[in-house]
This record gives C-alpha cells, sequence and structure tokens, in this order.
C-alpha cells in the first residue's frame, strides 16, 4: 500500500496543475472566508443595529463556531480539487499510462487502489488547508478561548468526508468519460448548473411529492451533512424550524453519503476488473 | 525446460469481428519470436491479451509454465504499440515510476539504459518534448531496465530513422546472443527474418503457420534454372516432372520441389542430355517476404 503511495507522489509531484490548485485553493479558502467575515464586521458595525446583530449572529468566526461556518463557506469551492482529480485520472487516459502501469506489472486492483489515493490525498489536503484556514481565522477574528477549540471539530471530519463523496464523484466522471474536456465541462454543468436547478425545483415540489427528495441528488446528499450556519437560522421561526430539520437529518446524509461513495469506488473497482485497458 | 509462453486457443471478438481466432503456439526460452501478419491480423491484441491489458474471450496463455500472475509481468520488458509516458515527466522520472512498479533495476540502472537507447543528453528534458524516434527509444529502454531474461517489442522500430532501425536491430541481436528471450512483432519481414530464430504468421486473426524460421520456410525447395531459351528450357523440364510446380520469371525459371527432394545433379544431367546447357542452376531459401506473401495473399 505505501509503495502506492509513494509512486502516486512520484507522478503527481511534478504535476503543474497540482501545485496550481493547491495554490489558488490556498488563495481561495481564506478569501471566501474573508468576505463573509467582512460582511459580518459590517453588519454588527453598524450604529444602531450592531448590538442586536451581535446578540442575533454571535461571532461565527469564534471557536467552536469557525469550524462549521469555514466548514460550510470552504464547501463552496469543491470545484477546484474537483478538477484537479478529473485531470489526474483522464491523464492516465490520454496518455495510455492506464495500460502502461498494468504491462509494467500493477494488477488492475492496484491501479485503482492507486486512483483511490490520489482522491485521498486531495482530499486530505484540501481538508487540512480548511483546517488552518478556520484555525487562523478564529486567531484573527476572536480572543482565542483555548477550552473551546475542539468543540465543533468533528466538522473537520465531515467536511474531509464531503470533499472525499465529491471528489468520488467527479473521478467516476473522469473515469467513464476519460477526456478531460468533456468530463470537466459535464462536470461544470451539472454540477453549478442542473442539481442547483433541480435541488430548488424540487424544494418548490416538496409539498406536492411528499417530500424533499432534492436531498438524494448526488452533490446534495453530502452537500446537507454541513447545513448552512447557525447564525443563518436566526431570523424568524420558519427558517429556524428549517435548520432545525435540516441538523435533524444530517445523520441520515452521512449514511448515505457513505453508501453513494461506496458504491462509486465499488462500481470503477469492478468495471476496471472487468474492461479491457 | 518449460517454454517461456505458452498460448492455448486464444481468440478475441469484437462485436461481429473476430481478432483472434483460436490461436496456440509456444515460444521456447532464448527464442527470438516473431510475430508477423498484415494490418489488422491481430499481433497487437494478441501481445495485449499475453500482457492482461485485453481479456480473451477463451483460451488460455502462461508464463514460465505458470498461470497468469502478476509477477509474471514484472519480469517481462515490454513495449506494447506506443510509448505511454507521463507527459510532464522526464525520461528520468518516467523510469522511476517504471521501475517502482515492475520493481526491475535500481537507480543505477536507468543511466545505463538510457545510455544503451542514447538519451542520456536529453534525460531530463520533458517526455512532450521528445520527437517520435526518442520516444520509442525511451520505451525500449523502459523495457530493458532491470536487465529482464523476456522482452515483448510490438513494432520496436516504429518511428525510427534508418540508424535507429540498424541500432536496435543490432540491439535485438545482442540481446538475443546473450540468451534472452524475445517476442517481438513487426511488419518487416526483413528485419524479422534477419533477427528472429522463430516465427508466427497471423490473419484476420488465424495463425496460418509457426515455428522455427527454417522449418516455416524450408516447406519447399525452390530450384532456379536458366538457359539461352527459357521457352525451350520450360517444355523440356515438364517432361522431366518430380516437382509440384514452376513458376516462369522474365530471366529464369523457378522448380518447386518437396522438401529434400530437389537433386540439383539429375537436373542438370537431364538438361544436358537433352541438348540444353544450363547457365544457372541453383538451390533457393524461400524468402520470408516470398512465404509471407504467399500465405496472406488470398
Amino acid at each position: 500500500m505505501f509503495s502506492l503511495l509513494q509512486i502516486e507522489w512520484l507522478k503527481i509531484k511534478k504535476y503543474p496543475a497540482f501545485w496550481a490548485m493547491l495554490i489558488i485553493v490556498l488563495l481561495t479558502y481564506p478569501a471566501a472566508n474573508l468576505m463573509f467575515y467582512n460582511v459580518y464586521l459590517r453588519i454588527t458595525t453598524q450604529k444602531g443595529t450592531d448590538m442586536l446583530a451581535k446578540m442575533l449572529l454571535g461571532n461565527p468566526f469564534a471557536f467552536p463556531e469557525t469550524w462549521h461556518t469555514v466548514a460550510y463557506i470552504s464547501s463552496f469551492f469543491i470545484i477546484l480539487p474537483s478538477i484537479l482529480v478529473i485531470m489526474l485520472v483522464t491523464n492516465e487516459y490520454q496518455y495510455k499510462t492506464q495500460r502502461q502501469n498494468i504491462i509494467d506489472g500493477w494488477t488492475r486492483r492496484q491501479f485503482m487502489t492507486s486512483k483511490l489515493m490520489d482522491v485521498l490525498i486531495v482530499s486530505s489536503i484540501t481538508t487540512i488547508l480548511y483546517t488552518l484556514v478556520a484555525i487562523g481565522f478564529s486567531i484573527y477574528a476572536s480572543t482565542f478561548d483555548a477550552s473551546k477549540i475542539w468543540d465543533q471539530s468533528y466538522y473537520i471530519g465531515l467536511f474531509f468526508l464531503q470533499t472525499f463523496a465529491q471528489l468520488s464523484i467527479a473521478f467516476l466522471l473522469g473515469y467513464l468519460i476519460k477526456k478531460a474536456f468533456i468530463a470537466l465541462g459535464i462536470f461544470l454543468f451539472y454540477y453549478l448548473i442542473v442539481e442547483n436547478i433541480a435541488t430548488g425545483y424540487l424544494k418548490i415540489k416538496a409539498a406536492k411529492i411528499g417530500g424533499d427528495i432534492g436531498r438524494y441528488l448526488p452533490f446534495e446528499i453530502s452537500d446537507r451533512m454541513i447545513v448552512a450556519p447557525a447564525f443563518m437560522g436566526r431570523f424568524g421561526k420558519d427558517l429556524k424550524e428549517a435548520y432545525e430539520k435540516s441538523l435533524s437529518e444530517v445523520p441520515t446524509q452521512i449514511i448515505l453519503s457513505l453508501l453513494l461513495t461506496t458504491a462509486i469506488w465499488a462500481f470503477c473497482f469492478f468495471m476496471h476488473r472487468k474492461k479491457d485497458l | 525446460m518449460h517454454p517461456i509462453l505458452t498460448i492455448t486457443g486464444v481468440s478475441k471478438n469484437y462485436g461481429k469481428l473476430t481478432a483472434l481466432d483460436g490461436v496456440s503456439f509456444e515460444v521456447p526460452a532464448g527464442a527470438v519470436f516473431g510475430i508477423l501478419g498484415p494490418n489488422g491480423s491481430g499481433k497487437t491484441t494478441l501481445l495485449s491479451i499475453i500482457l492482461d491489458v485485453l481479456h480473451a474471450d477463451t483460451g488460455k496463455f502462461s508464463w514460465f509454465g505458470n498461470t497468469p500472475q502478476t509477477n509474471n509481468r514484472k519480469q517481462i520488458g515490454s513495449l506494447l504499440e506506443t510509448p505511454n509516458f507521463y507527459h510532464y515527466l522526464s525520461a528520468v522520472d518516467n523510469l522511476k515510476i517504471t521501475q517502482a512498479i515492475s520493481g526491475r533495476g535500481d537507480s543505477s540502472d536507468i543511466d545505463k539504459v538510457l545510455e544503451i537507447v542514447k538519451l542520456s543528453e536529453r534525460k531530463k528534458s520533458k517526455f512532450s518534448s521528445y520527437s517520435l524516434g526518442m520516444k520509442q527509444r525511451l520505451a525500449i529502454g523502459a523495457a530493458l531496465l532491470g536487465n529482464p531474461d523476456v522482452l515483448v517489442f510490438d513494432e520496436p522500430t516504429n518511428g525510427l530513422d534508418p540508424v535507429g532501425i540498424a541500432e536496435i536491430r543490432d540491439l535485438i541481436k545482442s540481446l538475443a546472443a546473450s540468451g534472452k528471450t524475445i517476442i517481438m512483432a513487426s511488419h518487416l519481414l526483413d528485419e524479422v527474418e534477419k533477427v528472429c530464430t522463430h516465427v508466427a504468421i497471423l490473419k484476420k486473426g488465424t495463425l496460418l503457420t509457426a515455428g522455427p524460421v527454417d522449418e516455416v520456410l524450408a516447406q519447399e525447395d525452390i530450384v532456379e534454372i536458366a538457359a539461352s531459351n527459357n521457352d525451350a528450357l520450360l517444355n523440356t523440364i515438364e517432361l522431366m516432372g518430380g516437382f509440384s510446380k514452376v513458376k516462369k520469371h522474365p530471366n529464369c525459371l523457378q522448380l518447386f520441389y518437396p522438401v529434400g527432394t530437389a537433386q540439383l545433379e539429375s537436373i542438370n544431367k537431364y538438361c544436358f542430355e537433352k541438348g540444353i546447357t544450363l547457365q544457372q542452376l541453383q538451390l533457393k531459401k524461400k524468402s520470408l517476404e516470398t512465404k509471407f506473401f504467399e500465405l496472406t495473399n488470398d
């Protein structure tokens, strides 16, 4: 297993897109959170409403709430590591190295395990960046209180699972489509447009069709593991109820995410064992 | 001694197209085994199956007397169809990956094989900057890593210039001389004839013949004869008989005899007695090219 990891590192460490993605994520996560933080600052420093806003919002960037807030905001940018994952798998087809790796001695199972490791590596790096941003922001935006640091740190696990689940979908697309640009196009079109419209539509029709089945859409399954932060549910009775309902659905969404991700990888391993390369 | 490779009844279909139809043969240890056939005859499909890139529909194969095992492929240096490397990596980095996967050789081997395939000066250049010939050389270098006892080359001289072709031919000869088993698919009949000890000829997925080159080629004795009047010679020799067929060429006649039955002395004597003096009398070995066209032409 360790040797597979070493070989994947040999492939990745000199891949320019890997470092480019890392730099972009490194810039994007703090920048996006900074943007939200500035909105929070503006609301809470306006004369007349500042006290009320502070009371309602709390400080979403202070420990322990920062784990949740930063996870929620950062999860919008899963698209960046997804592009890298699609490139990593389609490269193997473009260069025909998926055949060469087998010719040189890997089993098909070892090849697929190495790709699983790629997705785990990218998910881990993304999660580490999220963790650093969450800690950094909390130190920057609030009075540091060491006793509360780990209170909601389970969001690290949720963020990792969400990232891994969504990158696995990106991997599946790249694996099946094989052509980088077509896979990227379909991924972006579905992720940014189709699923958002479908989710919105199904939410509106929820009452008619007996429930919000949008929560079962591929990305939505894991998106709903990290619900909108608490302060967003503090305005009005309806929103608070919706927030609490979303929270109650989190365990189900976690199980569904695990099932979908397992199914994706089981399918990929099965396909790779059976098909001609 | 076990054959290095045994192929038994391997078939492969792509929909209605039969790419391989019950192909069976053995590759003995130390052989330079040429697999010949026109485009689309199934050469690359066959090599892809024995390297586990494609699944056979029926039939089986075994390396070193074993059933297919991963470790078998690690002992074989292979170049299949095209040079497949990571474009953004240098020759050295690509070979590090080959080495890590196959476990063949150590870091000093990388420099050694790059020297053999004459890529040392460009070893740090990205693969994407290589010419077609350089890419092919790198693929041959990768196959040579760790000095494996068995090599599989699919069209090894593809993309090489005449000097490169001659170098690779010499390299294959020297590898064969050192006792390695080489399985090679090629269009270049002349190349195969120069280096191969054994040959298999495929056509539309069917194995037409397989065995030692001498046996495959020597199914008939060909005697070339010529006189000042070849028409008269033809009339005379037809009366003599004993051969299976005769072909008339502009400058000579070719007589085909079952292997081992041509007697030059008798032919000479018969013609002389009939008043014809032969200007040419020669027992010729059939060229691989002749045999190939004979077998593969409809």
